[in-house]
């Protein structure tokens, strides 16, 4: 008995005195809680506001914090995003923040928090390891931190595991045998260095028993609050000095090909691509890039800069790994493609644009009396629809409030408004004009708008009250 | 042609009304009485003998593969040598073998003659040589006038409804033009947008479709085709004097060819301020398919539709829209049509040559060894869909754990390519299956699925 206590104190003994930062993992875990904060933010639309948490990294000392891309979903107009709120872990008051954008390449939202609670933080760098320092390996031991949600004041705790597997994905990824972070917090090695980022959770399949269905049904499952994955610190230390130049994220590189997919492993082999990833064209956008540089519908995406795409698991990792390539450019760069076509391979030269005014950044205004919310017709509601993006007129119906005038005509959403009173709509501010005329003018007792659905259009008269 | 029109009831059943209207003089009975009168006319029993029941063997391509399945019908014998008239749902080409039960209870194979999707008509003949060698008999039924009927107007459908042999269910007629929009059909056919139906509270059930609906004196005023499921009563026939039409068409050319112009119209009702007309003139056109002859003379949506050939239309209720659609399908394919068209303020006269009306159904076909059924695209369809060609098809089932199941293709799916050859007609597939069948190898495919597009594998 006696000889086995010494054993496990003499072990114990040792693993202390290998930490680099503190003398025990609580002191070391209370010291890396300074590094992250925990942010809250509504997503307001017409008629309702939905509350939002996520998870955040102190990358600097003026108290620049960055999100997970999930944090944030990047359909949603950020002049919609309010209240954003930093709280330190385990206070329960808040105080303001502001939000700064998206970077387009990493997919990391970025917030500034004020200067009083900047100062309460430890920036992430901090605790990076020295050059030289051991690459993290399988079976290492990695701990992490999780935030316990809003109602606990967002209290921090502490998880631990060993790295069970690193991949690539096409970034590299660790993925531990338990849970080892919250979603966008760090996590560290035994010595306390930074050696990662955790990402959004993988998805676990469960089986569902009920008293109606005893052999079991198979569920997926996705844990919100806490990752068995992170990025590794090598995909993430570079990055960090990344920044938004805008809250739209612009510029945004892009070369415009439509539905990237991954040649499956079969199809690859058939077309003598076996030992690499290869990702098909959809359809090419008019007027792209890719347009002009002769992509075709079709082509087989095997080269990136005369680099091989390399063989990925699972085949749809490719997809990312040619968008990221196309990311982590500037508009107006060249980036060359190879491509498959038929059994020719084709040398494309593409010159990057900046990607036209997405749905998320398209104007809008609500208009309470009729009922709807039009937005301003981009490129990306032409290529929906199929339509020419030279021609676009009209504006498109992002919102109908039920019971509205306009409900009760049948205008539905994302229908295509092309003319108001049998005058064509030839832009935003027109149709905004127009439509404001309606709902000021209380004597009016109705207006007719012409929409198109699908393939389809109809006259549609709006009864006013 | 043997319509049996010169053989008229109408004496008999005028001599019967006359009896039943002098009892109601004389007694003063109500009406509950007139139901104890013994016997229906001898039309109506006429009648009863020229309702047939028809079981059909047809092709079922859903399940990737080319399946038979079983259905039943009524119809009504319309002439001595034969004809049966029943609807498109029940007997359409994919039908292999008709058996039509006579009212002897004797089985009797038919032929399609023709059918028209768009109103839901079929015409079978029977086989007559089987008829005369077996010495079987049979009525035949006459058409009445639909545009007499009123509301309140007494009816009886007649039919097989869940089998059960010459099921005779009184009603009357509850609206004499009652409008649907234009539909589809279960397997994706266009119908309802060339007529307008005749509403009926006499009992329908499935099994009646394709049986007469007639009038006291056993005249066939309609085709009984469709009723509301779960609902109480509201029962469907297309009127006797769309069918007659058909009937005449179908015999003369075994289809029926209609002009189109691509204008989907709209009801003027309560348009008519915004757009300064006078009520009850025009129609409005809500939709213009895109290059179809409408789109390519000029004609947008929003115009109103004045005239054609300089005579006034009037399509204010939605009811009046089907007859429109009407005079325009009865041109000859290719006829100029002038269309006087009210833009804004401006009216003006346009030409548009009609061109040939047709299903965006394509052709199906089932490919066996693979496990996958297909649909072509068709012309209507590529238009309807936005697409620039025709080329591709449709998947429209497959069957589990063969070569196209296993590669992960699913109902909806397009298939545009097969080993890089681009699919402009079903025998480019048909070719690459027969290929696999005798030599089975790895053959490539291109799948769009909602635009994406993938290249998957059939393997042997």
């Amino acid at each position: 008995m006696k000889s086995t206590f010494f054993l496990k104190f003499f072990l114990l003994s040792i693993a202390l005195r290998s930490f680099t930062f503190g003398t025990s993992l609580p002191d070391m875990w209370a010291e890396r809680v300074k590094s992250v904060v925990a942010i809250d933010y509504l997503t307001e639309t017409e008629d309702e506001r939905r509350m939002s948490t996520a998870y955040g990294v102190a990358i600097d000392t003026e108290g620049t914090i960055i999100l997970p891309s999930a944090a944030v979903d990047v359909r949603i107009d950020p002049k919609r995003l309010r209240r954003f709120k930093a709280y330190i872990p385990g206070e329960a008051v808040g105080s303001d923040a502001t939000y700064l954008g998206q970077d387009p390449y990493t997919g990391w939202h970025y917030i500034k928090v004020s200067k009083v609670m900047a100062t309460q933080l430890l920036p992430i760098s901090k605790w990076i390891a020295p050059k030289g320092t051991k690459e993290l390996e399988l079976s290492d031991f990695v701990w992490g931190l999780g935030l316990r949600n809003k109602e606990e004041d967002f209290i921090p705790y502490l998880m631990q595991s060993h790295i069970a597997i690193i991949e690539s994905l096409p970034q590299h990824t660790a993925i531990a045998q338990q849970e080892v972070a919250g979603p966008g917090l760090p996590v560290f090695n035994k010595d306390g260095y930074f050696v990662g980022l955790a990402t959004s959770s993988f998805a676990q399949t469960y089986l569902q028993f009920s008293k109606a269905d005893r052999t079991g049904s198979p569920l997926m499952l996705v844990d919100v609050e806490e990752s068995s994955a992170f990025l590794l610190s090598t995909e993430v230390i570079p990055s960090l000095s990344r920044r938004p130049e805008n809250v739209n994220g612009r510029p945004l590189a892009w070369f415009g090909a439509y539905g990237l997919e991954a040649l499956d492993r079969e199809a690859a082999s058939f077309l003598g691509l076996s030992n690499q990833s290869s990702v098909v064209v959809s359809e090419v956008l008019e007027d792209s890039p890719a347009e002009k540089a002769g992509m075709k519908a079709h082509d087989i995406i095997v080269a990136v800069d005369s680099v091989m795409l390399p063989r990925f698991r699972p085949d749809h990792v490719a997809i990312d790994f040619v968008e990221r390539k196309v990311l982590i450019h500037r508009p107006g760069d060249v980036i060359n493609m190879t491509v498959l076509r038929g059994a020719k391979r084709i040398e494309l030269s593409i010159t990057l644009g900046d990607e036209p005014k997405l749905i998320r950044e398209a104007e809008r205004k609500y208009f309470e009396r009729l009922g709807l919310t039009v937005r301003e017709f981009v490129y990306a509601d032409a290529v929906e629809r199929r339509s020419s993006v030279k021609s676009h007129n009209g504006v498109i119906v992002s919102y109908i409030k039920s019971n509205s005038p306009v409900d009760g005509a049948g205008l539905s959403g994302e229908d295509w408004i092309k003319e108001i009173d049998g005058a064509s709509v030839d832009s935003f501010a027109d149709a905004v004009a127009k439509l404001s005329a309606a709902e000021s003018d209380l004597h009016r007792k109705e207006f007719v708008l012409l929409v198109s659905r699908g393939t389809q259009t109809a006259v549609l008269r709006v009864k006013l009250h | 042609m043997k319509f049996s029109s010169a053989r008229s009831t109408t004496p008999v059943g005028g001599f019967l009304s006359f009896c039943l209207l002098a009892c109601l003089a004389l007694f003063g009975v109500g009406l509950g009485r007139l139901e104890a009168v013994p016997s229906m006319s001898r039309g109506f029993n006429g009648l009863l003998n020229s309702v047939v029941r028809i079981d059909v063997r047809q092709v079922n391509y859903e399940g990737g593969s080319k399946r038979f399945d079983g259905s039943i019908g009524s119809g009504v014998i319309l002439s001595e040598d034969g004809l049966i008239l029943t609807n498109a749902h029940v007997v359409s080409p994919k039908a292999v073998e008709v058996t039509v039960t006579l009212s002897s209870l004797e089985n009797v194979g038919a032929k399609l003659v023709g059918w028209d999707h768009w109103t839901d008509l079929a015409l079978l003949k029977l086989d007559m040589d089987e008829v005369k060698r077996r010495q079987l008999t049979f009525t035949h039924a006459s058409f009445g006038d639909s545009s007499k009927l009123f509301a309140g107007n007494v009816v009886f459908a007649v039919g097989t409804p869940f089998g059960l042999t010459r099921t005779v269910t009184r009603g009357i007629i509850s609206n004499t033009s009652q409008y649907f929009d234009a539909e589809r059909n279960e397997d994706g056919y266009e119908t309802g947008l060339f007529n307008t139906w005749l509403q009926t509270d006499a009992a329908i059930n499935p099994g009646n479709s394709g049986g007469p609906l007639v009038t006291e004196d056993g005249k066939v005023v309609g085709i009984t085709t469709r009723g509301y499921t779960g609902a109480n009563n509201l029962g469907f026939a297309i009127p006797s004097n769309t069918a007659k039409a058909v009937v005449k068409s179908l015999l003369e050319h075994g289809s029926i060819v209609r002009s189109t112009v691509g204008i989907v119209p709209g009801a003027l009702q309560d348009l008519e301020d915004f757009y300064s007309l006078a009520l009850n003139t025009g129609m409005l056109v809500n939709s213009v398919y895109p290059k179809s002859p409408a789109a390519i003379s000029g004609i947008k949506a929003g115009d109103i539709l004045l005239q054609i050939d300089h005579k006034a239309i009037d399509g204010r209720f939605p009811e009046q829209i089907p007859a429109i659609l009407n005079s325009i399908a009865q041109q000859p394919v290719g006829t100029q049509l002038t269309l006087t068209i009210k833009r804004g303020v401006k009216l003006q006269d346009i030409n548009v040559v009609t061109e040939l009306l047709e299903s965006s159904v394509g052709e199906e076909r089932a490919f066996d060894t693979w496990g996958l059924s297909v649909r072509k695209i068709s012309r209507i369809y590529a238009r309807e869909h936005g697409r620039n060609d025709q080329n591709g098809v449709i998947v429209i089932g497959v069957q589990p754990g063969f070569p196209a199941d296993v590669a992960g293709i699913q109902p909806g799916n397009i298939i545009t390519a097969i080993n890089r050859a681009v699919i402009t007609s079903l025998d480019v597939v048909a070719h690459a299956h027969d290929a696999f069948t005798q030599k089975p190898e790895a053959t490539l495919l291109e799948v769009e699925k909602d635009r994406h597009v993938s290249f998957v594998i059939l393997k042997p």
